[in-house]
């Protein structure tokens, strides 16, 4: 290293930050914890708010389901009811026609 | 978490075990002297020097040695450095030679020299502005340079060789018999 090369190295020694830096970066990274901790809050109420509406919502689909169900079972008696009926009166109107 | 480790003056105290307050007293000069010398501003270096400790908190779990601090905060600080005047461009192009310039102890011949140095040095493009930072400032060698700056090791040889020979001669031109 020539007598140049320890001039640059004579300007470009460290220098210290202001008094107040090492506080205010310090400051610095207790906002950030804080507002990675308000955010990481955020987002598990946004995931349990989102695990919830699924919840509720395979749950009312589910219901919605059985509900179906029964009622296509009702109406199935109703319709087999219904032919049964019919059936015994075309029964008993051929029986009538065949006397006549 | 890092959080945890950052806090009293009595962690601060103790240099074991390793906490980011115990870094950020060791290392704040070499972050905002390489910020510094590259911006020639205080305030914009301040500001730099503070959002690579921040960054250094996020990771600081991983970064498991001293070694591989420094080496991080090297890297992290030279590129940063280099992003803030590119963003900054047109404010820094102008700021250059009107910044105020720190005291300087010593001689009043030196003082001028370093004060011409560091001009000279501030006129340099970025990256081997920032290469002679590194090598003068933080005494790396070429090899060491290259890694943090990710350049070939022959890029950074040719920048020293190319900002050296540019130096001197502007030095030689304008003080004539100061070296």
């Amino acid at each position: 290293m020539d007598d140049f090369e320890k001039q640059l190295k004579d300007a470009l020694t460290k220098k210290d930050p202001s008094p107040f830096f090492e506080a205010r970066v310090l400051g610095a990274v207790k906002r950030q914890a804080l507002e990675h901790r308000a955010s990481s809050r955020m987002w598990w109420a946004s995931a349990f708010a989102a695990v919830l509406l699924v919840i509720t919502g395979s749950a009312w689909q589910h219901e919605r389901t059985i509900r179906e169900e029964a009622a296509g079972k009702d109406a199935k008696a109703r319709l087999e009811l219904a032919l049964k009926i019919t059936s015994v009166k075309l029964q008993r109107i051929s029986r009538k026609v065949e006397g006549i | 978490m890092p959080g945890q480790a950052v806090g009293t003056e009595s962690e601060v105290d103790n240099p074991e075990p390793r906490t980011f307050a115990s870094v950020l007293r060791a290392q704040q000069s070499m972050v905002f002297s390489i910020a510094y010398h590259f911006l020639r501003d205080r305030s914009a270096a301040e500001e730099v020097a503070q959002d690579v400790f921040l960054q250094l908190h996020r990771r600081f779990d991983e970064l498991k040695s001293d070694q591989h601090i420094s080496f991080w905060l090297r890297k992290v600080a030279s590129h940063r450095s280099i992003d803030y005047v590119r963003k900054q461009k047109s404010q820094a192009a102008v700021g250059l030679d009107s910044v105020p310039m720190p005291s300087v102890d010593g001689e009043p011949e030196d003082h001028f020299l370093n004060r011409r140095l560091q001009s000279l040095i501030g006129s340099l493009p970025e990256k081997p502005r920032m290469v002679m930072i590194l090598r003068y400032q933080e005494d790396l060698m070429p090899e060491e340079i290259a890694s943090v700056m990710e350049m070939p090791v022959r890029t950074v040889k040719s920048h020293l060789q190319r900002s050296l020979a540019m130096l001197r001669e502007k030095i030689d031109r304008s003080m004539g018999d100061v070296r």
